[in-house]
């Protein structure tokens, strides 16, 4: 079965529900969201672990004229975060099915472009095709935010287009000149199969101006501090399914992007401007930790904290060491797990405090509430990932890939880890504990609102007790992707004085595979 | 069965009652909870002995056992595996934890029975057993930290048990925070160690150690060492670390007794004998740890004297015990400081689980201000009262006096700076008898208060409205708060059964190790410090036997002055207090360290945090960056409206100037 | 007027020889100017169907037969007239785009008031004479076609700009479009004439194979005759394409005109000029690239700025697509600027997409024109998306096309430019482009927004359909009025709005054209290779190009 069908699958039954009676889109939408993540599991049930290229490929040419390749492929780096993102989708589709919206079919309709714009962005191979889902895939949430969100919803979400725009813009003339100028400089023909710009590598003048653009891109979608201005509105607008998912998965096709296309494309780049990129991730860090501790809106806690988690995600990126990206990989996938169930959680908080999400007006919802207590309580420990948990597996492989390549950036980024703790249980006590607010109507979680948070919260479980399912598939593939980078990162007198603290196994391990991947480049 | 086999299982125990417990939260009425919770751990302890028995079964050069079950984490170089380490040290804890909980969780069957949260109470000390057992069970640093962090939750939860409390919830979260600090520096001290190692497994590091740091006081080692202690005081609270520990009394005090005094307080030291290997390449952190112990055991000891709540008095004693182990396990008196724990364990648990039924009879007043005789009120408590208080004052033959004069006995005979300590030691030990009686007089002695006067009477207080004794405030009591209904020893069998079982360890428990007598928990534990070179440098049992001597003599010093300035002389303390007013007021304000924590760290973070809200959030980025954007765009329309004025005068204007321009241009570029 | 008179000798002099007339070739004008008379005789009759029916009818079957001649005289570039018409590949596309344009236009106007007033047969043959205008404009190869050309396409617009004889705006709207378009083709004159001088030929052949031998050393490149002969050229042209600074005529033309012109000009006319660019600067003055080409790119830059700002914040539909437009003209420009073979294919493909989009778009408007109060006020869309989907998507998908979102024609096209700029190292360009792009962001998106974010108003009784809003329109120009400052624009031509329920379509072929062009647009976006085909060819039809 080729990746295509998993693809497409989703925006198809957002199609046919368009035709649907409004009283039947709902299920129907459940229902082909639950096909879909089966065809996502049937593939990860298939991929084969401890290998590093690309498997399930399809590679069909797109426009020739342009060299476009409809090219699709999983491999370890987007194994995981496919799966995971048919999961979100699922849930919240299914949380969706449960309630009422006005015009359901256009909803669920665009839920499914968005879906399928995801998981395309996460399987192409190709940059233009990358880049044109990395874009389309915003268009569905513009409409879904304004169109079903809440507050001042047009602004919050024109806001959000405008400023991922952007940065996406840039990032369209980045790629287009990528390919252009590595056909030009090596005198092929026009190419944008990355597997192919792999072994096109770029001058290190054109890396520099090209690898800002992509930052910009992705820095904005993710976000980072100081991109992250459209995020409180847009947060705070969205409907709860929305948010779960925008902030679940697509702020990690940025941080994805890094992987699939910034560190393997730009190796040079990626090394001169690792300090700038450390030094914002740290800022983004220490900053949303601190707006999470101030704030008393409950769900702006919950954005901040990923804002904050996607700061560690790039430290451990562009610590340059495969550590830090597994740490980074695994932490996509965990943060997309905590995240989704969060925003549930929220929204039934929410419910029992007369419809706002301030903290004053909520507390001691645990009353009649034990089993709500307990959930939240369980994504509250991972969110502040807590030893034991698969957070803290990710986060201590990103801090250990930090520890080794810039020792003072990971000793700071520590402060996060501490504030995590604080304002995660900040927001536990301050919703569920203390004396029962007047405004608050305690009563047990419903099925319904069971569906956002129970199953999730399962597979948190089921990753804590077993983290290297999420690390065995990405190993080989990852040490492949930051091998060139970390390998002209190794040249620097900061890996000298790992070289000496006994870690040079990397930085061996790393040069011999580059000199594979740049030879064998041309082959997937 | 083999003999990893049964520790698993002991591991297994207590989270499979977790399981049962809280799936059943529904179903399970009555005591059912808590007796399914004893019984979880009863279960352990069994397998516990079991384990033991078959790990004597080995010869002790082969009682270092580990077992991996499956690839927890591993990855690229890091190896950790889901596995355990059994070693005489590990059951040796395995035997303590998993024997006091027992007794604990029967005493809470009976004392916990009125609170509206009893089954989550038992799910929270069942899951609290287990994060311990896998503390000490763990067999790598990534595990270890796991089940460090999970005791550090575990005392979270049950802090905050009756989280209707204001209060119980703040400490919680100041427990939490302090502990997670904790956590931080362990992880960071592991990667500084795992720079040079390359592994995560504990066995491995350990025999690495001797290559890979051939010299003692490698840089990197003594910062990885010193922060494993930054984890061991903050789990330990040691200075200046500790301040989360007296607030910790707002919780049940079963939990007191079990969590902060028996055992997950004692991790910390379990953490540095533990890492003796690595700690003994570095000295330097070594002597840190023995220091910052001696100050705590002076510190905490000094403002137990003052502390009028119950609980806090006994919390204070523990942070000041546990500075003996600290400071033992550091200068390498592995086996006393261990011994002690112990012996700690038994008496203070026996203490708490007393003052636990004192408060119960108090109708949850904890003030020692408003207590007094119960002596004839509650013998059974008070009995066990005078047992803990003199175990803990170290007065003959009481197990206290062996193990803490042990360990004094190995600082002097180590000599040289360490004879400081060992002072440090007998002051500790003076100051203890002195505010152990002092609780002691207070409340069973002197004039009976009314509630004893009711007690006596044959009928327990009980307050019609409970306030928060911290506070005030009334009680909620809907959820998870006992309410008016109270249990006192003399009534309930279980506590009585729990009380006598740890009284009867606290009086003989010192049978361990009596110097020239015999040393059983010394050669039971050499396995696990074979490679230790201090260790080998015991006193003399002369020298030793004087020590006790000593020790006993000052522990009696002690009780004779409490007995004067408490009984003898009353009013004596009054006027004590008047005449060092300031250093009264200093220790009443604990030294002010919280105070000094809150300026020092929580108000800035806090007021940072506010500021980037206000100031950067409002102004730097929607002001500047977005709005900044935006104006200058519309600014931009706006003058190309203006432009468009209609006006075909105009527009012909800008065109010439348009034809002017572009023929300048070509002009200019022609010559 | 003394330099016209001299070109009107020169034609006659080619006209003496009598040179060999390869009829085939030259079908597509037969065509043209045939239909376009029959067109207008029809239109004298007095039978109102004649009128209202057939004369629609037979334009659309002229337009019909262009295009099939066009379409299969594809890949027979040849040179006819003796070298004053090139009929390449270029030629031909940029003809269909004309056509479909012209056809659009007539389906549009089927039931405007614009044919009515003006008559049909007029109003039509006018049309076809435009149209044969340009297609003669784009395959000139002469300075004297060239010209030719670009009066014939300019004179029927400024009459039919006009159309709406009773609409003061529809007036203004042709005056100032007659007024800024002669002094257009003054320049253009003047420039011509210039060019001429310098090269002593009218033909480019003859004036390119000059350029670039004098680019070689001083030579003739540094003659300020020749020089200020194609700046005027240029600027000549910029005012067809409005490029700004010579753009301030198209917002309040585009505004006041009959919208279904307004959309053909939009279209078809800045096709036409873009063309001829690309026939002028990439043949007959390619060997002077860098010395107009900067200047170009600067202007083009310029242009996208000022059109993208510009449309920030427009209250009227149309004024906003004809700012768009402006910007639009400024992205299409810089294909032109680099000079390459990838650079024309870009710039035509991106004329037909931009066809496409625009169609679809201007379609809506005529619509809402006529069903609702508000005109084409943005604001009198709030709610289509509930009300009358079968707008509200169209709209949409042009909104979003026109901003270059994947999925649509608009990103290949945007795409192409890019990589064309890329290659031909005006990256600068390129990044000017998506600036562009996201300050029009700002606009498109507020068209969206309104269409589904904003609930429909219930139109207030002094409102209600029907009845016309007393008209507070501006005074005529010339008295000064400022378009820009007007509140409400008197609802124009809306045709029996009153017995329109809102969400019935009233007018099926508006719709149907709205429909087609909005699913092209994301047919093309999704497989453009078709189109691809079409231009690719366009590309090599220039000779000396790289």
């Amino acid at each position: 079965m080729s990746l295509s069908i998993l693809i497409w699958l989703p925006l198809v039954v957002g199609l046919v529900g368009l035709a649907l009676p409004r009283a039947r889109v709902g299920r129907w939408s459940a229902l082909g969201s639950l096909v879909t993540l089966g065809i996502a599991i049937s593939f990860l049930a298939r991929f084969k672990t401890g290998h590093a290229g690309l498997q399930f490929t399809t590679d069909k040419v797109w426009i020739s004229e342009l060299g476009i390749h409809y090219k699709l492929g999983l491999d370890g780096l987007n194994v995981l975060l496919v799966v995971l993102t048919a999961l979100l989708f699922s849930v919240s589709i299914g949380w969706s099915s449960q309630r009422e919206w006005d015009r359901p079919q256009l909803f669920y309709f665009h839920l499914g472009l968005a879906e399928s714009a995801v998981l395309g962005a996460f399987c192409a191979q190709d940059l233009a095709l990358f880049v044109a889902l990395f874009d389309l895939m915003l268009i569905p949430f513009y409409f879904l935010t304004g169109m079903w969100g809440s507050g001042d919803r047009v602004r919050a979400t024109t806001k959000l287009v405008i400023y991922t725009l952007v940065g996406s813009f840039l990032m369209l003339v980045a790629a287009i000149a990528t390919g252009v100028l590595a056909s030009s400089e090596h005198g092929t023909s026009l190419t944008f199969v990355l597997s192919q710009l792999r072994a096109l590598p770029l001058s290190h003048t054109s890396q520099e101006w090209i690898f800002l653009c992509f930052a910009a891109a992705f820095l904005v979608k993710m976000p980072l501090v100081p991109f992250h201005g459209w995020l409180p509105d847009a947060y705070k607008s969205m409907p709860p399914p929305v948010v779960a998912v925008f902030s679940g998965v697509l702020s990690k096709v940025a941080a994805y992007g890094f992987l699939r296309v910034v560190l393997p494309l730009f190796p040079f780049a990626s090394v001169h401007y690792q300090t700038l990129m450390l030094l914002t991730a740290l800022v983004s860090i220490i900053y949303a930790t601190s707006l999470a501790f101030t704030t008393n809106d409950a769900r702006l806690v919950v954005a901040y904290s990923s804002v904050a988690q996607l700061g560690f995600i790039v430290l451990g990126i562009f610590s340059l060491r495969p550590t830090g990206s597994q740490g980074a990989l695994l932490q996509m996938v965990n943060h997309g797990l905590v995240t989704a169930p969060l925003f549930f959680i929220v929204a039934a908080l929410a419910a029992r405090a007369g419809g706002s999400e301030d903290l004053r007006a909520m507390g001691g919802i645990a009353v009649r509430a034990p089993a709500l207590a307990a959930l939240f309580l369980i994504v509250g420990l991972a969110t502040l990932a807590i030893p034991g948990s698969s957070n803290f597996i990710g986060e201590f492989l990103i801090l250990l890939g930090v520890f080794q390549s810039k020792l003072a950036v990971s000793v700071i980024a520590f402060l996060g880890v501490v504030g995590a703790a604080y304002y995660a249980l900040r927001l536990y006590i301050r919703s569920m504990h203390n004396r029962v607010s007047p405004s608050v109507d305690s009563r047990e979680i419903s099925w319904r609102e069971a569906i956002g948070v129970v199953p999730l919260v399962i597979v948190i479980l089921v990753l804590a007790l077993y983290p290297r399912f999420g690390l065995v598939r990405s190993e080989r593939t990852v040490q492949e992707t930051v091998a060139p980078a970390q390998l002209l990162a190794g040249s620097r007198p900061a890996a000298q004085a790992l070289r000496d603290a006994g870690l040079s196994g990397f930085l061996v391990a790393g040069s011999i595979r580059s000199g594979a991947t740049t030879g064998a480049g041309g082959t997937p | 069965m083999s003999t990893t086999t049964l520790a698993w299982i002991v591991l297994l125990c207590p989270l499979v009652g977790t399981i049962v417990i809280g799936a059943g939260f529904k179903v399970l009425k009555g005591s059912a909870a808590g007796v399914i919770g004893t019984a979880a751990i009863g279960l352990s302890f069994a397998f516990a002995i079991a384990t033991l028995i078959s790990l004597l079964g080995h010869d002790p050069q082969h009682r270092e056992l580990t077992s991996s079950v499956w690839d927890y984490a591993r990855t690229l170089n890091i190896d950790a595996r889901m596995n355990i380490l059994v070693d005489p040290l590990s059951v040796f804890m395995l035997l303590v934890v998993t024997g006091v909980s027992t007794l604990i969780h029967l005493y809470s069957v009976a004392y916990m029975e009125s609170d509206r949260g009893y089954t989550r109470f038992f799910a929270y000390l069942n899951f609290f057993v287990f994060s311990m057992l896998l503390l000490v069970l763990a067999g790598n640093f990534v595990l270890l930290i796991a089940g460090w962090a999970f005791v550090g939750a575990a005392s979270y939860i049950l802090i905050s048990f009756w989280y209707r409390r204001t209060t119980a919830t703040r400490a919680g979260l100041k427990a939490f925070v302090i502990n997670v600090v904790g956590d931080v520096g362990l992880v960071l001290g592991t990667f500084f160690i795992f720079g040079h190692t390359g592994t995560v497994d504990l066995i491995k590091t350990f025999h690495l150690v001797p290559h890979v740091f051939p010299h003692s006081n490698n840089a990197d080692l003594v910062a990885g060492c010193l922060l494993l202690l930054v984890g061991a005081f903050a789990k330990s609270a040691q200075v200046p670390l500790h301040t989360w520990l007296p607030d910790a009394m707002e919780g049940p005090t079963p939990v007191s007794a079990l969590i902060h005094a028996a055992t997950m307080v004692t991790a910390g030291v379990y953490l540095i004998a533990r890492m003796h290997s690595l700690f003994e390449a570095a000295p330097a952190a070594a002597d840190v740890g023995a220091i910052v112990g001696g100050a705590t055991l002076l510190i905490a000891a000094s403002i137990g004297l003052v502390a009028t709540d119950l609980k806090r008095v006994i919390a204070y004693s523990t942070m000041s015990q546990i500075g003996y182990m600290v400071m033992a396990v550091s200068v390498g008196a592995y086996s006393a400081g261990l011994y002690h724990l112990m012996t700690h364990a038994f008496f203070k648990a026996l203490l708490f689980m007393a003052a636990g039924s004192l408060i119960s009879a108090m109708g949850g007043v904890q003030s020692l201000d408003r207590m007094g005789g119960f002596r004839k009120a509650m013998p059974f408590t008070f009995a066990m009262f005078i047992i803990g208080g003199l175990a803990l004052s170290g007065l003959p033959p009481f197990s206290g006096w062996l193990s803490k004069d042990d360990i004094i006995g190995f600082l002097d005979h180590r000599g040289g700076g360490f004879l400081l300590l060992g002072i440090v030691g007998y002051t500790g030990a003076l100051l203890t008898a002195i505010y152990t009686f002092r609780m002691i007089f207070r409340a069973f002695f002197g004039q009976p208060v009314k509630e004893a006067q009711e007690l006596a009477d044959g009928h327990l207080h009980h307050v019609d409205v409970p306030r928060n004794p911290a506070t005030d405030e009334v009680e909620d009591i809907d959820v998870g708060f006992p309410g008016s209904a109270h249990h006192i020893a003399e009534r309930a069998v279980p506590m009585k059964v729990a009380m006598s079982g740890l009284a009867v360890l606290a009086l003989i428990g010192g049978a361990a190790q009596i110097p020239g007598v015999d040393h059983a928990l010394s050669s039971f534990l050499d396995t696990t410090f074979a490679d230790s070179t201090i260790i080998r440098q015991e006193p003399s049992t002369s020298a030793a036997w004087i020590g006790l001597v000593i020790g006993a003599g000052i522990a009696l010093a002690g009780i004779g002055i409490a007995y004067v300035v408490w009984i003898a002389r009353p009013g004596t303390s009054a006027k004590l207090i008047e005449r060092f007013a300031p250093v009264h007021t200093f220790l009443i304000n604990k030294w002010y360290f919280d105070e000094l924590i809150e300026f020092l760290i929580v108000r800035p973070a806090l007021w940072f945090g506010r500021f980037c809200e206000t100031v950067i959030e409002r102004v730097f980025v929607a002001g500047v960056i977005t709005g900044g954007t935006v104006s200058i765009i519309r600014a931009g329309g706006a003058l190309v409206r203006r432009a468009q004025t209609g006006f075909v005068r105009y527009y012909a204007a800008v065109v010439v100037a348009g034809i002017t321009l572009t023929a300048l241009y070509f002009l200019l570029t022609s010559s | 007027m003394s330099i016209v008179t001299t070109h009107a000798a020169l034609v006659a002099a080619t006209r003496i020889k009598g040179p060999h007339i390869d009829w085939l070739a030259l079908s597509p004008f037969v065509v043209l100017s045939v239909g376009a008379l029959i067109v207008l005789l029809i239109g004298l009759l007095s039978s109102s169907t004649a009128r209202r029916r057939v004369v629609p009818t037979l334009t659309l079957v002229t337009l019909g037969l262009a295009i099939g001649f066009e379409i299969a005289r594809f890949r027979h570039s040849n040179l006819i007239l003796s070298g004053a018409l090139q009929i390449d590949d270029v030629a031909l596309v940029l003809d269909l785009i004309f056509s479909v344009a012209a056809i659009a236009a007539v389906l549009l106007s089927w039931r405007g008031r614009a044919a009515e007033e003006a008559g049909h047969g007029e109003y039509h043959a006018l049309l076809l004479f435009s149209v044969l205008g340009m297609t003669v404009l784009v395959s000139s190869t002469n300075i004297v076609t060239l010209f030719l050309g670009f009066e014939l396409l300019s004179i029927p617009l400024y009459v039919l700009c006009a159309s709406e004889a009773r609409r003061e705006v529809s007036l203004e709207s042709g005056l100032k479009y007659l007024v800024i378009g002669s002094v257009g083709s003054a320049t253009l004159a003047y420039g011509l004439a210039l060019v001429y001088g310098a090269t002593g030929s009218t033909d480019f052949s003859v004036i390119a194979a000059a350029v670039s031998k004098g680019g070689l050393f001083g030579g003739v490149l540094s003659d300020p005759m020749l020089l200020t002969g194609i700046a005027l050229v240029m600027v000549g042209f910029a005012f067809k394409a409005s490029v700004a600074p010579f753009h301030q005529w198209t917002p309040d033309v585009y505004e006041g005109a009959p919208t279904p012109i307004t959309a053909f000009m939009a279209t078809a006319t800045k096709a036409a000029a873009i063309g001829v660019f690309l026939r002028f600067f990439d043949v007959a003055a390619i060997g002077a690239q860098n010395k107009w080409g900067p200047w170009l790119a600067a202007l083009a830059a310029f242009t996208i700025i000022v059109g993208n700002v510009g449309a920030l914040g427009q209250s009227s539909l149309k004024r906003m697509l004809a700012y768009s437009g402006i910007a639009q003209a400024g992205y299409m420009l810089s294909g032109v600027v680099v000079g390459t073979r990838l650079g024309i294919q870009a710039t035509v493909f991106y004329l037909a997409a931009y066809l496409l989009i625009n169609l679809a778009a201007f379609a809506v408007v005529v619509a809402r024109e006529r069903e609702s109060p508000e005109g084409d006020d943005i604001s009198g869309l709030a709610g289509l998306g509930a009300t009358n989907p079968g707008l509200a998507w169209p709209l949409t998908i042009a909104m979003l096309a026109l901003a270059g979102i994947p999925g649509t024609v608009g990103f290949i096209g945007k795409f192409y430019l890019i990589r064309a700029l890329v290659a031909g190292d005006y990256t600068w360009l390129g990044i000017a482009i998506v600036i562009g792009s996201m300050i029009s962001l700002g606009y498109y998106l507020r068209v969206v927004a309104t269409i589904w974010m904003r609930r429909a108003p219930d139109v207030p009784a002094d409102r209600a359909p029907g009845q016309v809003r007393t008209p507070t329109g501006p005074l005529p120009v010339i008295a000064g009025g400022s378009p820009e400052a007007d509140a409400g624009l008197e609802a124009s031509g809306r045709l029996g709005a009153g017995e329109l329920e809102p969400g019935q379509i009233a007018q099926p072929e508006v719709a149907v054209v709205a429909i087609v062009c909005a699913g092209a647009t994301i047919f093309f976006g999704i497989i453009p290779t078709p189109l691809f085909h079409l231009v690719t060819h366009a590309g090599q039809a220039f000779a000396g190009l790289f």
